[in-house]
């Protein structure tokens, strides 16, 4: 009996560890059914819509544009779960496998091909056919990056680079004229020597992904680096150009424009209580109500190294594939993007600027939102990062390096040198796993 | 007591009794206002705007007084904390419910039947006692996204019910219970079952009490694994709620995570304040027969 | 449950069987107790733990097609200093080792120096007693964003306030060592500190008064009275409540990742965070689970000691 009691708890052990190994080492990917094209006129439906917009004012904008469609769409209804970009690349991949993801969302550029090679998206062929999209009506690559063995996955939504933010009050208030703006690095450094003696600390710096870890990137690539190798398969982020960039940011530091240890969102927040005149922030931030007491403006990030570029993020819509997708929800999902798409002028008031060139370069466009105008001007020369799967979570290696070397903890070369053992360990393991 | 010739040195020690007592509030005083300034200074904030929040973090007073945050927050139909403040109530409710039940019935069966495996079964529940959570998080979210559980109440209330904890402090309890009680209903013919109904468990009240409100409080604290397995908006329970809030809201909007936080607290709050003695006892209890 | 001497009737064998019967009987009905915990507990706790084990036996990548065999890869890879994983790793289990050595001290003495004073028998007692477990209830997740706020380096009312009152306005509470660990230690502290102090002061009250009538007869003091009688006396209470402490600490995830995000670099990542990223985020099972095992056998090590220390000293 005894033996018995025992050899079936380990039965039923051995029963169930079988149940959860089998489920889950079955193939991810079905037949490539396309997401399609067309108005939804199937019955009411639920579409799951997950996105990161929650910077600036998007989380308020967002739910108006939403009502807007759902009202003028009986039936469908799109229901937005905006997180932080970080929790959503936490929770989708697994819900999807579950069953349980959203049918539609935003993903960063960089993304998609992880995304795809996961199994995780409807290809959207027949729908950027539909809309008939083709590579001119978008920035230089952004299409590109939505493309994953032979098939389009990702529709460009918006694109965001950086810019100078300049506090106006704190330049009158040290004596400068708030409407001269640093251009290059010898105009910087003297704006910020007269802002010192002053007594005012006039850019700070901090180490954190966004927006820091963004300037990194936009320096890096201004001194003539890049982030890793042509093929993708070696950093060189930590080349000389990257430790001058990594550098430049420390020096703020050591020459007293910034203090030190500054938090997250510190950088942002001393822009607008007017401690620092100058900040380097994402085009999102254009929107945020609490820059509504502060006389602010903001132009093209100024040019540090030799030549110009600018870190610019890129949005993408997905269709995904959850377990057991409902083509309904799916087809729902494409009358939003495409309803979206329509009014994609408005999306300017997220601060996020719209992808298609043709909307982007609609006059109404800067009549309505004119702080967007230096940000429109930069993207001939922005920078976006590299598509190719698992890419995403090496580029986030380089960020705890930059923080070490903001704190000192660190020189900028070991810190850079050290991120790089690991990115490209990183790099290896994305190779194994996803195929080259 | 009354020793009438001691007047003096009586006035004396009583006079240092006096203060020793008024150090002695002195201290709790100090301790309370650690305690309690931190909490009033984020009800105030939750009043402030978003520019007075980061321009003038010093000035307790919320000027201009606004309930922005609060209608931000409560306008949202993405962020619908009230939501998560009912799911984390019925999700802590259920979960109690379920360890009540299963674990006295089980302690029961430990502490007053002999059978077949006893040692063997008591001896694996005890092995488990000091297994750390986090040796079960990645395989219970296999078993449970397996069961289609993800994103539903039953992912965060069953696994957590299946604890020892549980069914080895209930056992200890009734071990101790006499049995003279259960020997003469067992001669009048009660069976096991209703021994147990009718007289065990009545007898347990307080054990059953204190295992009810710490089984309550773990899953209202739990926030690791109501974050990874819970999914959608409207399922969250508060903390990875709040935690999830205070991403999307980052850091120029403090007044409405303040204002999240304040909705959060206040209705616990009230509940502990109700409740406190039982709440607070029961705790005690546990130190006590763990 | 001695029988009472009737006429044999039976013979020996049959009543043996009759016996085995009844041991049969009440068999099946203490199974029948036992069965719905039985279920979950085999369910979420005994087959985890074996799945666990498989797990971490492979490249497990729920994401992708196959999770290819293994072997102990996961394990000496964590074990192969320069590895992707085992730096990071080591980092976060020094992180979760420096916490657990720093704060369980505070979440013990702490609470028995507030138990010493709510002891004194008080009026108004119960309500600093309350106000005391108060934070408790709130939930980690709460607690975590007020501090988050209260305690940023630039922006925070804490630094601001020691700056109005003279003193250094720029303290890197959430943001550098050593002050994350202060913060965070000091954060946890305060959030939990009610708890033990109820059950510390149970055990206070649980302690009879004719053992401090038999000191004070001896004419013991105050001090002598505590280490004399209280601390003996709760030697049993401390047990607990260091083994829960320390178990409480080594699993510390709400308060790193939602006050210091880890910062600086990856220095206050906590061995959880850090699989519970790898695990879930990442994708990563097979070593995330292997990660798991490790942090279970030092925390296994260390109860053993805890147990042993505590043992000898009673």
């Amino acid at each position: 009996m005894r033996r018995m009691m025992r050899s079936a708890v380990v039965a039923t052990a051995a029963l169930l560890a079988a149940a959860t190994l089998g489920a889950c080492s079955g193939g991810s990917s079905g037949g490539s059914t396309d997401a399609g094209s067309g108005d939804y006129k199937g019955p009411k439906v639920t579409v799951a819509f997950w996105n990161g917009f929650t910077g600036g004012n998007a989380l308020q904008l967002v739910p108006k544009l939403i009502d807007q469609f759902n009202s003028e769409h009986p039936n469908i209804v799109v229901k937005s779960s905006p997180m932080q970009w970080d929790d959503l690349d936490a929770k989708m991949p697994l819900a999807l496998k579950a069953g349980k993801g959203p049918d539609l969302a935003v993903a960063h550029g960089e993304d998609v091909a992880t995304y795809a090679a996961q199994g995780l998206v409807l290809p959207a062929d027949k729908t950027v056919k539909t809309l008939g999209y083709s590579e001119d009506d978008f920035p230089t690559s952004v299409l590109a990056s939505g493309r994953y063995d032979g098939h389009q996955y990702g529709l460009p939504w918006s694109v965001t680079p950086l810019g100078l933010f300049i506090n106006r009050t704190a330049l009158s208030e040290a004596g400068l004229d708030p409407n001269t703006a640093p251009t290059d690095a010898a105009s910087t450094k003297q704006a910020l020597e007269a802002l010192k003696a002053a007594g005012r600390q006039g850019e700070w710096v901090s180490g954190y992904r966004y927006n820091d870890g963004l300037e990194f990137e936009s320096l890096l690539w201004q001194f003539g680096g890049d982030l890793f190798s042509k093929d993708l398969t070696k950093p060189t982020f930590n080349s000389d150009a990257g430790v001058q960039a990594l550098t430049y940011m420390t020096d703020k530091i050591k020459d007293g424009y910034s203090p030190p240890n500054v938090a997250e969102g510190g950088t942002l927040k001393a822009f607008i209580t007017g401690d620092s005149a100058f900040s380097w922030q994402g085009v999102w931030s254009t929107s945020d109500p609490a820059l509504q007491g502060v006389d602010w403006t903001a132009t093209a990030v100024p040019l540090i190294g030799t030549q110009r570029a600018v870190r610019t993020g890129s949005t993408d819509w997905m269709f995904m594939r959850n377990k057991n997708q409902d083509k309904n929800k799916t087809a729902a999902a494409v009358t939003f993007v495409q309803w979206m798409n329509a009014h994609s002028l408005d999306w300017a008031s997220t601060g996020e600027l719209p992808a298609l060139n043709s909307v982007r370069e609609d006059p109404e466009l800067l009549q309505k939102y004119p702080k967007l105008a230096p940000f429109i001007g930069e993207l001939p020369y922005a920078r976006y990062y590299p598509a190719k799967p698992g890419i995403g979570a090496v580029i986030k290696l380089i960020t705890p390096g930059i923080d070490e070397a903001m704190l000192g903890k660190k020189t900028p070369k070991q810190a850079l040198d050290d991120a790089a053992v690991q990115a490209e360990q990183l790099l290896k393991r994305n190779e194994s796993q996803y195929g080259g | 007591m009354a020793s009438v010739p001691l007047a003096l040195p009586h006035r004396q020690t009583s006079r240092r009794k006096i203060g020793t007592q008024v150090a002695l509030y002195l201290a709790l005083v100090m301790i309370a206002l650690v305690i309690l300034t931190p909490l009033v200074w984020v009800l105030l904030t939750s009043f402030k705007t978003n520019f007075a929040a980061i321009n003038d973090p010093t000035n307790p007073l919320p000027l201009p007084f606004t309930t922005d945050a609060y209608s931000t927050l409560l306008g949202s139909s993405e962020q619908p904390i009230f939501r998560w403040f009912l799911n984390s109530l019925v999700a802590a409710t259920l979960q109690t419910v379920l360890v009540l039940v299963t674990a006295s019935l089980g302690a029961y069966a430990l502490a007053r039947l002999e059978f077949v495996g006893k040692r063997i079964v008591f001896g694996c529940i005890v092995g488990t006692l000091f297994v750390p959570p986090v040796i079960l998080l990645i395989p219970n979210y296999l078993i449970v996204q397996n069961l289609g559980w993800l994103d539903t109440i039953w992912a965060i209330t069953v696994p957590h019910a299946a604890g020892a904890f549980g069914i080895f402090f209930l056992r200890q309890f009734f071990v101790n219970l006499p049995v003279a009680l259960e020997e003469a209903a067992r001669i009048d013919g009660a069976g096991e079952f209703r021994i147990f109904l009718q007289i065990v468990l009545p007898l347990s009240r307080p054990a059953l009490a204190t295992l009810a409100v710490l089984t309550f409080l773990a899953n209202w604290n739990d926030f690791l694994w109501p974050l990874y397995v819970l999914l959608s908006p409207e399922n969250l329970t508060l903390q990875p709620g709040l935690s999830i809030l205070q991403g999307a809201y980052g850091s120029t909007y403090y007044p409405v995570i303040m204002a999240g936080a304040v909705i959060a607290a206040v209705p616990v709050l009230v509940i502990f304040t109700v409740a406190q003695r039982q709440v607070v006892e029961s705790v005690a209890n546990a130190g006590l027969k763990g | 449950m001695a029988s009472l001497p009737l006429a044999p009737a039976t013979s020996p064998a049959s009543r043996l069987s009759r016996a085995a019967g009844r041991g049969r009987r009440k068999t099946l009905t203490a199974y029948l107790f036992l069965t719905p915990f039985l279920v979950l507990f085999c369910v979420f706790v005994v087959a985890p733990i074996i799945t666990g084990l498989w797990v971490s036996l492979h490249d497990w990548n729920p994401l992708l097609p196959r999770q290819p065999f293994v072997g102990l890869q996961n394990y000496i890879e964590l074990f192969t200093p320069g590895s992707l994983t085992s730096g990071d790793f080591w980092e976060s289990m020094r992180a979760t080792a420096i916490f657990t050595i720093a704060s369980v001290p505070f979440l013990l003495v702490v609470p028995f120096a507030l138990a010493v004073l709510l002891h004194q028998k008080l009026k108004g007692g119960t309500v600093f007693r309350a106000i005391f477990f108060a934070p408790y209830v709130l939930g980690v997740a709460v607690i975590g964003v007020i501090w988050k706020f209260l305690l940023d380096p630039q922006s925070g009312t804490l630094n601001k306030v020691l700056g109005a009152m003279g003193l250094p306005d720029s303290i890197p509470w959430t943001v550098d060592v050593p002050w994350v660990w202060i913060s965070l230690v000091g954060v946890t502290v305060w959030w939990t500190m009610g708890f033990n102090t109820v059950i510390l002061l149970a055990g206070m009250q649980g302690i009879g008064s004719e053992l401090y009538d038999a000191a004070a007869v001896d004419g013991a003091g105050v001090w002598r009275k505590l280490t004399g009688v209280t601390l003996p006396g709760l030697r049993p209470v401390f047990m607990f409540i260091t083994t829960t402490s320390i178990l409480a600490s080594a699993n510390m995830f709400g308060q790193s990742f939602l006050i210091t995000a880890g910062a600086p670099g990856d220095e206050s990542r906590t061995a959880i965070m850090y699989i519970a990223d790898q695990g879930l985020k990442q994708s990563q099972m097979g070593a995330a689970s292997a990660m798991s095992y490790i942090l279970f056998a030092c925390l296994a090590v260390i109860s053993v000691i805890n147990f042993r220390l505590q043992r000898e000293r009673s």
